[in-house]
């Protein structure tokens, strides 16, 4: 079954298109990539798809139910839940608190909530550092904070947006095992990387976004070798490579 | 030596008890009516710093415009026993009731905007506050003010527990109305609440990513920090028996309010409490002219001489200058306010 | 109509001042992003400088400002050295905070120094004014409202014509940039405070034969100072002359059209609909 459905969405800033006419379906349960060359889009469609920025056109379906319009934290309670692509750390909060905050999405106890959020910190093997500030992790560690956060929020739905990023290949190696057994619990993730050869291991389908639309979309071996993408996307850094 | 954290607490609210039963038996061995003025001034000032703490503190909406809320709470409690007969501390309910309306208003409009446009925003809804009750004559008597010296006395049944005839009975509201601020501050911050608060302070868009409605929880951390406020104004009414729209609802009293908290250590139960303990006696020490008269009798300066003579007869009207110095040191040198600065060299010497 | 005149000039001529003080706080702003709560104080300080050149060298107001401007300069720029360069990096909360202080500090200096007693600086002109049919017009506004568009204008030839001008322009316009294309930031950030309070003292040192003089005068100032700017646009010289100019013309037909005691009522309610509704201001760029 689809869990969320995107038809014909379309973000515009003043004249601007930053997501023109997007479509595509998520299978419950998949880990889709979503890739494209910078200022393709891909953040904008985040937000479009977490309420932080309503699409000037078409409509995004969550479960069968309409999302347009629904603020972030509506968005969040009925499962969907976002990383950013700059860490945000609630920063004089500790480790530990900044994951509660996201398990009371769920709970009103702070005794469940603190519960929770220690299982999670636990899944990304941050629990050692329960008690610490937030704010003075390492990149690494705040990355996979960001993730026990959402985690600990219940959701069905996990958006990714490059958790990856400026990790060493140790530290992204833990992420894409971390993703993996995210997958193994059932919950549906998209992920949002630039790092081509992470992506063609975890995800099922990709979709390619360039300039907005859609470019791609199809399993990785059909996106590799689609002859659209290589020369918009993956020729281009192929050649920097 | 190290506490566990749960050891910490229990040590601290020992201490928090022992302070409250001294300052609870303090009448019966001080009988100087200054001494216990100064502390009911200590306990006002606590109150107000505790309840902006709530919303600028813990939810980082630096609300210069809190005397808003102490102005409602004292004209309404004022006005309600002037002319309805209607007693303080029931009166200061339906303070606590208009400003919870007036906080959703304001609430309504200043939230809309952060950062810098917010604290303008607060200002402003308060200057328009200040001038409204200036020019609505037959409401507040505009800028003479309310003089309301005659306060019923407070009877249990029929026996007549206090006349308010010395400072004594206020002395025991003030602590006590300072204990329920400083209860339901850490109430709430030890509660769901707090930490949706603090989520906001620390990233709006990341707590609302998390599944906060940022405008519910600042309104709800609003509406606690306005009634408390008003509570404070209500009690400021009935001790000092006036009230005018500079005095309550002046710019004056909002950077006030803000001083204190940032003094001491915004974010922290103990902040306000330090802020008001250094504000208020130092205030008072210049306004009393204490200053001057220590110097001469220490023989450091001629009470004849033109300096003397002008110390003497000018230092007592600025005693706000003592603010202004404070809050200028606290921004340079440690921002996280007294109580931050003390833990942070505390900290740094356990860990050397 | 008479009445609509008379207010609308009379709005104007004061707007000119107002225009003034909105752009020493808007530059002020543009180049170091810091909102200064002590505008106004700065502002009194200034007016106090007037009334003692006045009555210790009998030097009269509108010719004082020749040495008000340059002391005033020195004045902003050491706070700017001394206090305000200390904070550029921190909460906007601080600085906030910090520039009350110092306003406090100000305030308070001048009550210990001159006491809380209003002052009165009264000219050969101070309530003289020219009959145009049926209107008045005030002799010392007309000729504070020309100085002010003299002191604009020069101000308008700096920033557009001379090096330094230029230079500040682009540290408004991007710090970081202007760092790296090897402009003293420091040394702009110093000039424009420095000039920053030598305007709104020059609007002080020219409002000062009409209004009285007191330490506490400058808080409403301030407050007006945030209404003008925010109006016109936070960082745009242009839409602070404008803030100002629309800023008096509301006052003056509030006094006459609602009530005297009213008239910050309308200046208040107006800033709190611009807030609301474009944040960004007249002149500023939406960013909806």
């Amino acid at each position: 079954m689809a869990i969320l459905v995107i038809e014909h969405v379309s973000k515009f800033f003043g004249g601007l298109a930053a997501n023109s006419d997007v479509s595509f379906s998520m299978e419950e349960g998949s880990i889709m990539g979503l890739i494209g060359p910078n200022g393709a889009g891909k953040t904008t469609l985040f937000n479009c798809i977490t309420g932080y920025y309503p699409p000037s056109k078409g409509v995004i379906w969550f479960e069968g139910r309409k999302m347009n319009g629904l603020q972030p934290d509506k968005v969040c309670k009925l499962g969907m839940a976002r990383t950013w692509q700059k860490v945000r750390p609630l920063a004089k909060m500790t480790v530990l608190d900044n994951v509660v905050v996201g398990a009371l999405a769920r709970t009103n106890s702070l005794r469940v909530a603190r519960e929770m959020a220690m299982a999670q910190l636990e899944v990304v093997r941050l629990h050692g550092k329960a008690g610490f500030l937030a704010g003075g992790l390492p990149i690494g560690e705040r990355k996979k904070l960001e993730v026990a956060r959402v985690l600990a929020t219940g959701p069905k739905l996990l958006l990714l947006d490059e958790v990856m990023g400026g990790l060493n290949p140790a530290e992204s190696e833990e992420i894409i095992q971390l993703i993996l057994d995210i997958r193994t619990r059932g919950l549906t993730q998209m992920v949002i990387e630039h790092d081509m050869k992470a992506i063609m291991r975890i995800s099922d389908r990709i979709v390619v976004l360039n300039s907005g639309e859609k470019l791609a979309e199809g399993s990785p071996d059909e996106v590799v070798n689609n002859q659209d993408v290589v020369d918009a996307y993956l020729g281009e850094s192929h050649a920097e490579d | 030596m190290t506490f566990s954290p749960s050891t910490r607490t229990g040590l601290s609210a020992g201490a928090a008890l022992l302070l409250l039963a001294a300052l609870a038996i303090v009448p019966r061995f001080v009988q100087s009516p200054y001494a216990l003025h100064v502390l009911i001034l200590i306990f006002l000032s606590t109150i107000m710093g505790q309840a902006w703490n709530i919303l600028g503190g813990y939810t980082g909406q630096y609300s210069v415009g809190h005397a808003a809320y102490f102005g409602v709470g004292a004209y309404v409690t004022v006005s309600l026993m002037l002319h309805r007969q209607i007693a303080p501390w029931v009166g200061m309910w339906a303070g606590a009731a208009a400003v919870v309306v007036v906080a959703l208003v304001i609430g309504s409009i200043c939230f809309r905007l952060r950062g810098p446009y917010f604290v303008l925003a607060s200002i402003a809804v308060t200057e328009i506050m200040r001038l409204v009750a200036t020019n609505l004559k037959d409401l507040t008597n505009g800028a003479e003010g309310i003089l309301a010296t005659e306060i019923p006395p407070l009877k249990f049944g029929a026996t007549v527990i206090t006349d308010f005839g010395s400072k004594v009975p206020f002395y025991y509201i003030g602590l006590g109305l300072a204990v329920l601020t400083i209860l339901v501050t850490w109430a709430v911050t030890h509660s769901k609440l707090g930490y949706c608060f603090q989520a906001i302070r620390e990233d709006q868009d990341a707590a609302h990513s998390l599944g906060i409605n940022p405008t519910l929880y600042k309104n709800i951390a609003l509406a606690i920090s306005a009634v408390l406020t008003s509570f404070a104004g209500a009690f400021y009414a009935i001790y000092v028996g006036f009230v005018d729209p500079p005095t309550v609802l002046g710019l004056d009293l909002s950077v006030q309010i803000v001083l204190i908290c940032i003094i001491g250590g915004i974010g922290t139960i103990q902040g306000p409490m330090v802020g008001a303990c250094i504000l208020v006696p130092l205030s008072e020490i210049l306004r009393s002219n204490a200053v001057p008269e220590l110097l001469m009798k220490w023989g450091w300066m001629n009470g004849e001489s033109g300096i003397g003579l002008f110390l003497k007869e000018n230092l007592a009207h600025a005693h706000v200058l003592i603010y202004g110095i404070l809050v200028v040191l606290v921004i340079l040198y440690m921002p996280e306010g007294l109580v931050g600065f003390l833990r942070r060299v505390t900290r740094g010497r356990r860990a050397a | 109509m008479d009445v609509f005149l008379q207010s609308l000039i009379s709005g104007i001529l004061l707007g000119g001042v107002y225009a003034l003080i909105g752009t020493g706080l808007t530059l002020i702003f543009g180049v170091m992003r810091v909102i200064n709560f002590a505008h106004g104080d700065i502002q009194m300080v200034g007016m106090y400088l007037t009334y003692l050149l006045f009555v210790h060298a009998g030097i009269d107001p509108f010719v004082s400002v020749l040495i008000t401007f340059p002391l005033m300069f020195l004045f902003g720029g050491l706070i700017q050295k001394v206090f305000i360069n200390r904070v550029l990096d921190a909460l906007p909360q601080n600085q906030i905070l910090l520039t009350i202080g110092l306003g406090l500090i100000m305030s308070n200096t001048a009550m210990l120094i001159f006491t809380s007693d209003y002052k009165i600086l009264t000219t050969s002109y101070s309530s003289g004014s020219v009959k145009l049919g049926g209107i008045s017009i005030s002799q010392p506004m007309t000729i504070s409202f020309l100085i002010t568009v003299a002191v604009t204008a020069a101000l308008w030839w700096f920033l557009k014509k001379t090096d330094t001008g230029q230079a500040i322009r682009a540290t408004a316009q991007d710090r970081d940039a202007a760092q790296l294309m090897g402009i003293n930031v420091k040394r702009m950030s110093i000039i424009a405070f420095g000039l920053g309070s030598s305007l709104v003292a020059t609007a002080g040192a020219l409002i000062a034969p009409t209004y009285y003089i007191y330490p506490q005068v400058g808080a409403a100032f301030t407050l007006k100072a945030f209404v003008i700017t925010v109006l016109g646009g936070m960082g745009s010289i242009v839409g602070a002359a404008l803030g100002g100019i629309i800023i008096g013309i509301s006052e003056s037909m509030g006094a006459a059209y609602i009530g005297a005691g009213w008239k910050d009522v309308v200046v208040f309610a107006l800033f709190l609909l611009v807030l609301l509704l474009k944040p960004s201001g007249l002149m500023g760029k939406s960013n909806a």
